[in-house]
């Protein structure tokens, strides 16, 4: 069958081929004005599940960086604070030994006996060091200081700060512990060689002038000195670890953006071509269109 | 032997066909632009040529013509195309529906933005990460607080939204069924008139073409079907005859859905509203809900660290066989000595079994979510726990307590193991169905409705187009038949034209003829 052509044909199709290029454009322009390729789930459906995943961890990993700053700033006030600690330690030993020396008067033990104690009572601040308000020595009772005497405390020695772990998420699966208890570092109440409990001891001896007791602590001032240390490197340990999960999550952060950019963002060089060339074509329709239009055998009839 | 007018008289009449076909073709012109208009065609036949029965029957050979004479004018339509265009009409109808609809959903789940749901549940999340950082820090209470209210209006908004669209659609029918019956008043009435002017002999083309007309529109609307009777069309619209003759069977709503219950609405805008607002709304709404509960109720695996102490009298799946433990003073086992995984409710569930800092005594965890109107939790009716919007400290954050017997119990603030746990769920399996199988995360979940919302859209966007084509390609196939070809009309116009000036010149000749014969020859008797 001939097909016959009609006015009315031509004007749907065209109407219908212009509709087409001016949706294109429209897309086009809109993925070109929002720069991302990505504006509703039906762009591209498994992009968009990916995008989202993308966004979520994105979310996740600042949250990890903020917490692992916090965890930082733990550790490194708690290294501070322990420096002094050790200080402290050395000053005590110094004296010690000073005092170990038969040949002082008991006028000069009673002089570094006064020093004595007030590098206990440094200790004992060192103790109850707060960071934003928390006692970074007591464990999960951070909100009370630990070392307090009461009617039932009558002495630092006989207090066991809590040894609950202050942990931050910062990663997926790791609750990072940033605290170190003040049981571990100058000692529980029942070890010989707590903190507080040597310094009574020196302090005692030095009263009644008793150079064998005071040599005596030298040994417990030694072994708490050591395991100072060891808390300090612990820190130390923990800082670093901290400092490669920070460096891990900043590489990841890049890793997911660069992927997100990928999948969310559109091309914009390539879109303008496109876009281009698409404006040609709408144009080059619409011109061939108001000719096509135009003629009939009216025209050519006088 | 002729008469002497016999060629006026053919002359007469071939004046008159051919004034007919260029008012035929001047009609067609006019409507060159009407919708639903078909051309029309002068049909043309030599008129009877004269030899009549009689006693004188002439023995000549051949007979003498009469000229021409119309027999009809006709429209020009083929049924064929009408039922293969109606039917694509009705299914464009029903996807251009479902795609518009497809289109809302997304609008609604506003995805991927930095707006959306699932930008509040990272916020959610992120908010317990930072209320683990600093347990007792009120102004991180107050931000989990306004993150969890954030969520939950978020749901909430998406619920209702969707209700809104659900009840549009609904309303939609109605209103569609209105136009579904006007139209159908229309074929019945002019069936009625169509059937009347047929009586008397003519042949009503243009009341034709508006009946079909109609009929196209109709088909736009549900799946129509159209038989042609004695007494005019009858019009089956979703399996239910809904005019015959003049008689109209008004289409309800009602009628509406229980045809697309029953299979015999099967396309059309109408279809397309029920089919979207019982598949797609309903489908996202219960989505919606299953993961609003979820996140309150569904079943999760945890591990409570050790040192944990459980409340007094706390129920706890454990262990392999999954078995039921009471902790409590008297079994002697509220303190945890080693880590334990068990399978708690939700957040909800996982709330529970924590402290919170209100009050001297330690005081456990309450619901976290509730619902507004004390059914179940849906989207819809999700909110943070009253208690907790009045006093932000009632969010539990610690798994410990200090102190021995009721009394001289305290709360250990720092102890942030639940908040912990709760940060942590942005990444652990949640009871999704049913049989409360630990399957996704509730990011995923989201995803997973996002990630099908865009398949189906696409989909949707694809077949709504194809079928735009397809219906384009079968009118242009309808217009290549009955549409006006202008250039056909004016080279009509000039063959009728001059058909009609050379049977003026044939009259002019005869009249001449007869001048000669009457005035011009024996001019007896003068």
């Amino acid at each position: 069958m001939p097909i016959r052509v009609t006015s009315g044909m031509t004007n749907m199709q065209l109407l219908s081929n212009l509709n087409r290029n001016n949706n294109n454009m429209g897309k086009m322009e809109n993925q070109i004005s929002t720069g991302r390729k990505l504006n509703k789930p039906s762009d591209d459906p498994v992009g968009v599940t990916y995008a989202l995943r993308y966004r979520a961890e994105l979310a996740s990993n600042e949250q990890y960086k903020t917490n692992s700053d916090a965890a930082i700033s733990w550790l490194d006030f708690t290294d501070t604070t322990m420096q002094q600690a050790s200080d402290v330690m050395k000053r005590l030993k110094e004296l010690t030994v000073q005092a170990s020396s038969e040949t002082l008067p008991q006028s000069a033990l009673d002089s570094i006996k006064l020093e004595v104690d007030q590098l206990k009572e440094q200790m004992m601040n060192i103790g109850n060091s707060q960071l934003r308000g928390k006692y970074v020595f007591n464990g999960q009772n951070y909100d009370q200081a630990p070392y307090q005497l009461s009617a039932t405390v009558t002495s630092y020695d006989q207090i066991n700060p809590d040894q609950g772990a202050v942990s931050y998420a910062i990663g997926d699966q790791d609750a990072f512990r940033v605290n170190t208890s003040g049981s571990d570092f100058f000692g529980k109440s029942t070890e010989a060689d707590n903190v507080f409990k040597v310094i009574d001891s020196l302090s005692a001896a030095l009263t009644n002038g008793n150079s064998t007791a005071i040599s005596s602590q030298l040994s417990s001032i030694e072994s708490r000195f050591t395991k100072m240390q060891t808390s300090l490197s612990e820190v130390g340990a923990r800082t670093n670890r901290v400092e490669l999960v920070q460096s891990r999550l900043d590489e990841r952060n890049l890793n997911l953006t660069t992927l997100q950019a990928k999948t969310e963002d559109a091309d914009v060089a390539s879109l303008m071509i496109q876009a281009t060339s698409a404006q040609t074509i709408y144009e080059a329709a619409l011109k061939s269109s108001a000719k096509i239009m135009q003629p009939s055998l009216m025209d050519f009839m006088s | 032997m002729v008469s002497t007018f016999h060629g006026i008289e053919t002359a007469k009449r071939s004046l008159n066909t051919q004034t007919a076909a260029l008012n035929t073709t001047g009609h067609n012109i006019s409507n060159a632009n009407t919708a639903g208009y078909s051309r029309q065609v002068v049909s043309m036949k030599a008129s009877e040529s004269m030899e009549a029965y009689g006693l004188n029957r002439s023995v000549v050979r051949g007979q003498m013509g009469t000229g021409v004479e119309f027999t009809a004018i006709e429209r020009v339509r083929q049924t064929f195309l009408d039922d293969q265009y109606r039917n694509e009409s009705s299914s464009q109808g029903g996807w251009d529906i479902r795609y518009d609809t497809l289109n809302k959903l997304e609008t609604i789940m506003n995805e991927p933005s930095d707006t959306g749901i699932r930008k509040v549940m990272d916020n959610f999340w992120d908010a317990w990460s930072d209320l683990s950082q600093d347990p007792q820090d009120v102004t991180n209470r107050k931000i989990v607080k306004e993150t969890t209210l954030a969520l939950t209006d978020a749901m909430n908004q998406a619920s209702k939204q969707l209700d809104a669209l659900s009840s549009d659609l609904t309303s939609n029918v109605t209103l569609k069924t209105t136009e579904m019956n006007s139209l159908l008043q229309s074929v019945a009435d002019l069936n009625g008139n169509i059937y009347k002017l047929e009586q008397i002999g003519d042949n009503p083309n243009d009341l034709r073409d508006q009946r079909d007309y109609a009929i196209d529109q109709l088909s736009k609307l549900a799946n129509v079907q159209v038989t042609q009777l004695d007494n005019g069309y009858q019009v089956t619209v979703a399996g239910q005859v809904a005019v015959a003759g003049t008689e109209v069977t008004a289409i309800t709503a009602a009628g509406l859905e229980a045809a697309y219950q029953g299979g015999t609405l099967t396309g059309g805008e109408v279809y397309g509203m029920i089919l979207s607002r019982d598949k797609y709304v309903a489908d996202y709404k219960s989505q919606m809900d299953q993961l609003a509960n979820t996140l309150a109720n569904g079943n999760i695996e945890i591990t409570l660290p050790a040192g944990t102490v459980l409340p007094e009298g706390t129920v706890l799946n454990s262990g392999v066989n999954n078995t039921a433990v009471t902790y409590s003073n008297a079994n002697n086992n509220r303190t945890l000595t080693a880590d334990l995984k068990v399978t708690v409710q939700g957040i909800n569930g996982l709330h529970q079994l924590g402290y919170t800092l209100s009050g001297t005594t330690p005081e456990k965890g309450g619901a976290f979510f509730t619902s507004k109107d004390g059914a179940a939790i849906t989207a819809g009716n999700i909110t943070l726990n009253k208690d907790i919007q009045d006093d932000p400290n009632k969010i539990a954050s610690s798994l410990r307590v200090d102190g021995t017997g009721t009394a001289n119990e305290k709360v250990t603030i720092g102890n942030n193991a639940l908040a912990l746990t709760m940060a942590s769920l942005k990444n652990v399996k949640f009871g999704f169905n049913t049989t409360q199988a630990q399957t996704t995360t509730v990011d995923d979940f989201f995803s997973s409705i996002v990630g099908q919302l865009g398949v189906q859209t696409k989909e949707a966007e694809r077949q709504s187009q194809n079928a735009q084509l397809l219906t384009e390609q079968v009118d242009m196939n309808r217009q290549s038949v009955s549409g006006v070809s202008l250039d056909e009309e004016m080279s009509n116009m000039i063959k009728f034209q001059h058909a009609y000036s050379a049977a003026s010149r044939f009259m002019t000749t005869f009249d001449q003829l007869l001048d000669k014969l009457i005035n011009g020859t024996g001019r007896v008797g003068l």
